[in-house]
C-alpha cells in the first residue's frame, strides 16, 4: 500500500462483503418462495424479500466501487486522497442509511414506510430497484457528491492517468443518471422511458466504464504489461460500449408504448453490445499471456480473467439471446430475463468487485503482495463454486424460461401464468439447491479472510 | 497509414463516438416524445378519470405491486402480468376489484400468495382504473395473448 | 514503424489491430442496416416502391457527385502532403470540406421538405428506414467534416510533413468510408425498384 489514505478503502470492502451475504440470504428466501409460495407469508411477503435482495446487491456494489476508487485513485494519481475523514464519514452515513432503509423494508409495511418517510411530498418510491424512500435517495445523492468531490480533487491534484479519468467519468455518469430516479410522472410510458435512463445507462453504460478501468488497473498491476498498451485498449473497449449501448437503450423500448422504430434501432445496436465484452475477454487473456511478471496473487489474476469471461457470457451472450425484437416479443418479462440478469450482474459487477478486493485486501491488511498459498487456495475454491453455481442457476432459469415462453406465449393454447409456474417448478427447485452451493462458495470466500493469515506469502517467481 | 493506432486516436474515437451517439439518442428521444401523444393513452389522464388514475398509480407504487407483478413486461416475475389484466378479466374493473378484495390475509396454503391490502372502495376503483388505463396504451401488440 | 509489416512473409494491413475494429464495426452496422432494409423491402415491395417515388432522386444524384468529388479532393490532399506540400494539402482539404458542406445543405433541404409534409420516423416502414439510414449517414458526414476540419487545422499549423502525416491518411480513410456507404445507400434506397 503506497499511500496511507488508501486504507479508507478497507471498511468499504468489508461492508460490501457483509451486504453481499445479506443479498444472498434473501436470494435464498425468495428462491424458496418461488416453490413454497407462502413461505414467510405474510410477515415477509415476496416483494419485500425481493427488494432487500436487489437493494442490498446495488448498495454493496456501490460500496465496492467506492472502495475500489479510494484504493486505486491515490495510487494512480500518486498523491494522498484529498480528504480521508470525509471518506470515513460518508462510509458511516451510507451504511446507516442503507441499514435503516432495509430495516424499514422489513419492519414496516411498504405503504407505511411511504407515509413515514413523506413520500407524497416527492413520490419516488415503488419502482423496481428504486424502492428506496425519497429521503434515502437524497442521502445517496449527498454521499455520491461527497465521494465525487473527494476523488475529483485527488485526481486534479495529481497524475491524470487514463485509468483515473475513465473511472471518474464512469462515476460521474453514475451520479448523473441516478438523478433520473427522481423523475416519476403519472404517464406510465414517460415513467418507463426515463426509468431506463437510470437502469440501462447504468449497467449497460457508465458502469462498464467503471468495470473497464478497475480491470485495467488490476491487469497493469498483476501482469506488468506496459500501461500504454492497456490504456489504449481500455479506450477502445469503452468506445465500443457507448457506441453500441447508448442507442442500444432502445431494446427496452419495444413494448412499453414508445414508437415502433425502436424495435429496429434497439435490435441492431443492442445486438452489437456483446462486442466490448468480447474485446474485454480477448484483452484480459492477451495481457496475462504477454505478462512480464508472475505476480504472487494468482487468485486475483483468476478473478480478473473470470470476470471478463463471465461478463461476456452473462451480459454479452445471454443478453444477445433475447435482445432481438422478434425473439423478445415472446420472452419479454419471463425467466429468460431473470437468467440473463443473474449471470450478467454476477459476471460483470460482482466479479469485478471481488477481483479488486482480491487484489487490494491483502495489501490493506499488511501483506507485501499477496495472501498465503492456503488463503489463495481457499479463495480459488470459492471462485469456482460461486462461478459454476451461477452458470448452473442461469441454465436452470433458461430452461424454465424456454418452457414458460412456449407454454404461456408461443403455444396456440396458451396457459395462465400460475399454471405455467406450477409446471416448471422443478427448475426452481434445482435453482434453489444450486443457490445453496453458491452460499457454500460464499462461505469459503469469507473463510479465506480468516485462515492462513500468519502463513508466509508465496515466493515470487522470476 | 504509416504509424500504429495510437492511444490518442483511441481516445478521440471514444469521445467522438460517445458524443455522436448521445446526440443521436437525444434526437430520437425528441422524436419519440413527439409520437407519444398518439400512443400513450394520455387522453385518459386528462379526462375526468385523470385524478382517479393518478391516485391508482400512486397506490400501485406505495404498495409495491411491481415487487411481484410485471407491468408491460417489466417488474418481478412472481405473479402475473397486469398490463392486460383488464382485458384478461373481460374488460371489467369490477372483476379486478373483486380479486384484490378477496385475498386471504394468511395467504393460500403452499401457493404464491398476495397480501390483503385492506383498500377502501375508492382505492380499489383507482387501482382498477389505473390498470384499465395501462391496458389501453399502444404497446405494439404486446403481450402476444391474453395470458400476458 | 515500417509501412509493410511482415510476419513470416505475410503482409499485414497498416496500423494496429484496434483501428480495424472500428472500421469493421462501422461497416457492420451499416451492412446490418442495409440487409434489414433489403429483407424488409422484399416483403413490402409495393409500399417501398410507392413511397420511393416521393424521394428527390435528382438531389440524391447531385449528392453522389458531390461526395465523389470530395473524395477526389481528399486523395489530392494526401498526395500533396506526401510530397511535403502542406499549403496545397490544406487547400484540397478545404475544397473537400466545401463539397461535404454542400452535401449537408442538399440533404438538409430534402429533410426539411419531408418534415414540412409531416413525414417522420413513424409514418410508415419505408420512411422509417429511409430517414434512419440517411440521417445516420448524414451524421457521419458531419463527423467526417469535423475530422477533416481538425486535420486541416493541424495542417495549417505545420503539424504534418512528407515523412509524417498519419493523421491526414486516417481522416482520408474515414472520409472514403463515408463516401463508400453513400455509394451503396443511393442505389439501394433511391433507385432500386
Amino acid at each position: 500500500m503506497k499511500y496511507q489514505s488508501q486504507a479508507v478503502a478497507k471498511p468499504y470492502f468489508v461492508a460490501a462483503i457483509v451486504l453481499f451475504v445479506a443479498q444472498i440470504t434473501f436470494g435464498l428466501i425468495i428462491g424458496l418462495q418461488y416453490v413454497i409460495g407462502d413461505f414467510l407469508f405474510p410477515e415477509i411477503p415476496f416483494n419485500v424479500a425481493r427488494m432487500v435482495h436487489t437493494n442490498t446487491l446495488i448498495v454493496w456494489l456501490l460500496f465496492g466501487f467506492m472502495g475500489a476508487a479510494y484504493y486505486l485513485v491515490p495510487e494512480e494519481s500518486e498523491t494522498e486522497l484529498h480528504s480521508p475523514w470525509l471518506a470515513k464519514l460518508m462510509f458511516w452515513v451510507f451504511l446507516v442509511a442503507a441499514g435503516l432503509t432495509v430495516a424499514g423494508y422489513l419492519l414496516v409495511p411498504y405503504s407505511g414506510l411511504a407515509k413515514l418517510t413523506g413520500n407524497s411530498l416527492l413520490p419516488t418510491m415503488g419502482r423496481e430497484f428504486l424502492e428506496q424512500p425519497t429521503i434515502t435517495k437524497l442521502g445517496i445523492v449527498v454521499v455520491a457528491l461527497a465521494f465525487l468531490f473527494n476523488i475529483g480533487m485527488t485526481v486534479l491534484k495529481g497524475r491524470k492517468t487514463v485509468v483515473n479519468l475513465v473511472l471518474l467519468l464512469g462515476l460521474v455518469g453514475l451520479a448523473v443518471f441516478f438523478l433520473f430516479s427522481f423523475y416519476n410522472p403519472t404517464n406510465v410510458v414517460l415513467d418507463k422511458y426515463f426509468w431506463w435512463w437510470t437502469v440501462h445507462l447504468w449497467v449497460e453504460g457508465v458502469w462498464e466504464l467503471i468495470l473497464g478501468s478497475i480491470l485495467a488497473f488490476v491487469l497493469i498491476k498483476v501482469t506488468g504489461v506496459d500501461r500504454e498498451v492497456i490504456e489504449k485498449w481500455l479506450y477502445v473497449i469503452i468506445a465500443m460500449t457507448l457506441i453500441t449501448g447508448i442507442i442500444g437503450t432502445g431494446h427496452h423500448f419495444y413494448w412499453i408504448g414508445t414508437p415502433e422504430y425502436w424495435q429496429w434501432l434497439g435490435s441492431i445496436f443492442s445486438a452489437l453490445e456483446p462486442i466490448p465484452f468480447f474485446m474485454m475477454a480477448v484483452f484480459a487473456f492477451n495481457m496475462v499471456n504477454k505478462r512480464r511478471r508472475n505476480h504472487p496473487n494468482r487468485v486475483a489474476t483468476l478473478w480478473a480473467l473470470g470476470t471478463a469471461v463471465m461478463a461476456f457470457l452473462g451480459a454479452g451472450v445471454w443478453g444477445f439471446l433475447h435482445t432481438l425484437a422478434p425473439v423478445n416479443y415472446y420472452t419479454h418479462g419471463t425467466q429468460i430475463t431473470a437468467a440473463h440478469g443473474h449471470m450478467a450482474f454476477f459476471g460483470a459487477y460482482v466479479m469485478i468487485n471481488l477481483t479488486m478486493i482480491s487484489y487490494a485486501m491483502p495489501l490493506l491488511r499488511g501483506r507485501t503482495l499477496a495472501n498465503s498459498s492456503r488463503q489463495q487456495t481457499l479463495e480459488t475454491w470459492a471462485f469456482w463454486l460461486m462461478t459454476i453455481s451461477i452458470v448452473l442457476i442461469t441454465l436452470f432459469l433458461t430452461g424454465a424460461g424456454i418452457l414458460q415462453t412456449y407454454m404461456q406465449r408461443v403455444s396456440v393454447t396458451p396457459q395462465p401464468f400460475m399454471a405455467v409456474q406450477e409446471q416448471i417448478s422443478l427448475f426452481y427447485w434445482l435453482r434453489e439447491y444450486t443457490g445453496l452451493v453458491f452460499l457454500l462458495g460464499l462461505t469459503l470466500y469469507i473463510a479465506s479472510f480468516f485462515v492462513g493469515r500468519k502463513d508466509p506469502e508465496p515466493a515470487v517467481a522470476n | 497509414m504509416a504509424q500504429a493506432f495510437t492511444k490518442a486516436m483511441a481516445r478521440n474515437i471514444f469521445y467522438g463516438g460517445s458524443v455522436f451517439f448521445f446526440l443521436l439518442f437525444l434526437a430520437l428521444t425528441f422524436d419519440s416524445m413527439g409520437q407519444l401523444p398518439m400512443r400513450d393513452n394520455r387522453a385518459a389522464l386528462s379526462s375526468d378519470l385523470g385524478p382517479t388514475i393518478a391516485h391508482g398509480k400512486m397506490l400501485w407504487e406505495e404498495n409495491n405491486c411491481i415487487g411481484c407483478h410485471t407491468l408491460l413486461g417489466e417488474g418481478a416475475y412472481f405473479a402475473p402480468e397486469l398490463g392486460n389484466v383488464y382485458t384478461r378479466y373481460g374488460n371489467s374493473t369490477e372483476a379486478i376489484k373483486v380479486f384484490i378484495k378477496s385475498r386471504p390475509v394468511q395467504g393460500v396454503e403452499n401457493r404464491r400468495s398476495m397480501p390483503q391490502f385492506n383498500f377502501n372502495e375508492e382505492e380499489l376503483e383507482a387501482l382498477a382504473q389505473f390498470l384499465k388505463y395501462v391496458s389501453e396504451i399502444n404497446s405494439a401488440k404486446w403481450p402476444p395473448n391474453v395470458q400476458g | 514503424m515500417s509501412n509493410t509489416l511482415t510476419i513470416e512473409g505475410v503482409r499485414q494491413p497498416p496500423g494496429d489491430f484496434a483501428i480495424w475494429i472500428f472500421i469493421m464495426a462501422e461497416l457492420l452496422v451499416f451492412a446490418i442496416f442495409f440487409a434489414a432494409y433489403a429483407m424488409t423491402r422484399m416483403s413490402h415491395v409495393e409500399l417501398f416502391n410507392e413511397f420511393q417515388l416521393q424521394l428527390n432522386r435528382r438531389a440524391a444524384l447531385a449528392n453522389t457527385l458531390v461526395l465523389i468529388t470530395s473524395s477526389y479532393f481528399v486523395v489530392r490532399a494526401v498526395s500533396a502532403i506526401s510530397g511535403g506540400k502542406a499549403r496545397s494539402c490544406l487547400r484540397w482539404l478545404l475544397a473537400a470540406m466545401g463539397m461535404g458542406g454542400l452535401f449537408i445543405c442538399i440533404k438538409s433541404a430534402e429533410f426539411a421538405h419531408h418534415f414540412a409534409l409531416g413525414v417522420n420516423l413513424s409514418t410508415n416502414l419505408f420512411y422509417m428506414f429511409y430517414l434512419s439510414l440517411t440521417f445516420f449517414h448524414f451524421m457521419h458526414v458531419i463527423l467526417g467534416l469535423v475530422i477533416l476540419g481538425a486535420v486541416a487545422y493541424k495542417t495549417r499549423q505545420g503539424h504534418y510533413s512528407a515523412m509524417n502525416h498519419t493523421g491526414v491518411e486516417t481522416a482520408a480513410a474515414y472520409w472514403h468510408m463515408v463516401d463508400l456507404v453513400w455509394l451503396i445507400l443511393f442505389p439501394l434506397v433511391y433507385v432500386m425498384r
